[in-house]
């Protein structure tokens, strides 16, 4: 894409905000009306894909907007569980989901890591019973845990299941499960 | 030759005619697939009128608008308005909502009065699926 065709699109983007806020009905940001809009705010800010960083490992990580980042809806930071079968809303900020194998910017799929740290960066999302892949384009899933303390943090994958350059992850939250 | 020719021709109609016909054929969704309103919940009073909407989908996942993949789609949301005719892509205006880049919330930002907000799944051409995955309508409040 041209300098140019992306100050066009963000000229009609912008154009398209005012005509929403001349509505006086929605302030919804642009992205979130016109799926023809959806991505320029998000791609003129992202690096541009020849910049991303090539690891020793060989891996291309692909680039996501610095302002990407995923949150656990549910449950909350330090909240008590009365219940072994708990539910996990994944929430995404700045980006959007897309199933495992499709290569579209600025989407990726969920990884819910559960009781460990970030896998290496520079590769491929492991796949076990503690880094759990959503490739369907899952927002959600019920786990089990048994009683304790547990750690869980949402980590996006691209199309390969690498992380994005930079990561688009949550905070680690810590559960109680009684 | 010529009825090989011939045979071909209306080989590559009947599929071009098929091909189109698919567009406009609804995606079947996965058995017991619902969307659902995260937040705000049934009966809100939001004074101000500006809140982030979260987009709930169970038993089925996101995929962008344009990608053809079975048991996924894209959010829409409906405010003030009824299910649009659910044989024909979804409408795209400030009462039609859609999320084709596979976001799962938005800023919102209504004048007062009683709204109505309801969530439906549109498949990579917009439609929705059958049965459709949609989620309750619900109603929220801006005080004056």
């Amino acid at each position: 894409m041209s300098v140019n065709s992306i100050s066009a699109k963000i000229a009609r983007t912008a154009s398209r905000c005012a005509l929403l806020s001349a509505l006086g009905l929605l302030s919804a940001p642009a992205w979130a009306h016109d799926t023809s809009s959806v991505a320029v705010p998000i791609v003129a800010q992202a690096p541009p894909a020849q910049q991303a960083v090539a690891p020793a490992s060989g891996i291309k990580r692909t680039p996501a907007p610095p302002d990407a980042y995923c949150y656990i809806g549910w449950p909350n930071d330090g909240e008590t569980l009365h219940t072994r079968h708990i539910k996990v809303w994944f929430g995404t900020r700045n980006f959007g989901v897309a199933p495992a194998g499709v290569d579209k910017a600025n989407t990726g799929h969920h990884h819910l890591l559960i009781d460990t740290d970030l896998p290496p960066l520079d590769d491929a999302i492991p796949n076990d019973k503690n880094h759990l892949h959503f490739g369907a384009g899952q927002t959600e899933t019920y786990i089990d845990l048994p009683p304790g303390t547990h750690t869980l943090q949402l980590l996006m994958g691209d199309a390969n299941h690498v992380p994005f350059d930079p990561p688009v992850m949550s905070k680690k939250i810590t559960i109680h499960v009684e | 030759m010529r009825r090989i020719v011939g045979v071909a021709a209306i080989g590559l109609a009947c599929c071009t005619i098929w091909g189109a016909a698919r567009a406009d054929e609804r995606e079947a969704a996965p058995q017991g697939a619902t969307a659902y309103i995260i937040w705000p919940s049934d009966g809100a009073v939001i004074p101000g009128g500006k809140f982030w909407l979260r987009m709930g989908l169970s038993g089925a996942g996101i995929a962008p608008a344009g990608i053809d993949r079975p048991n996924t789609g894209h959010h829409h949301l409906i405010i003030d308005a009824d299910l649009p005719p659910l044989d024909q892509p979804i409408p795209n205006d400030k009462n039609h909502l859609h999320f084709g880049a596979g976001q799962t919330e938005v800023r919102i930002e209504l004048p007062p009065g009683k709204h109505t907000l309801q969530l439906l799944l549109g498949d990579a051409n917009h439609l929705p699926h059958d049965p459709p995955i949609e989620s309750k309508k619900i109603s929220i409040t801006v005080p004056q």
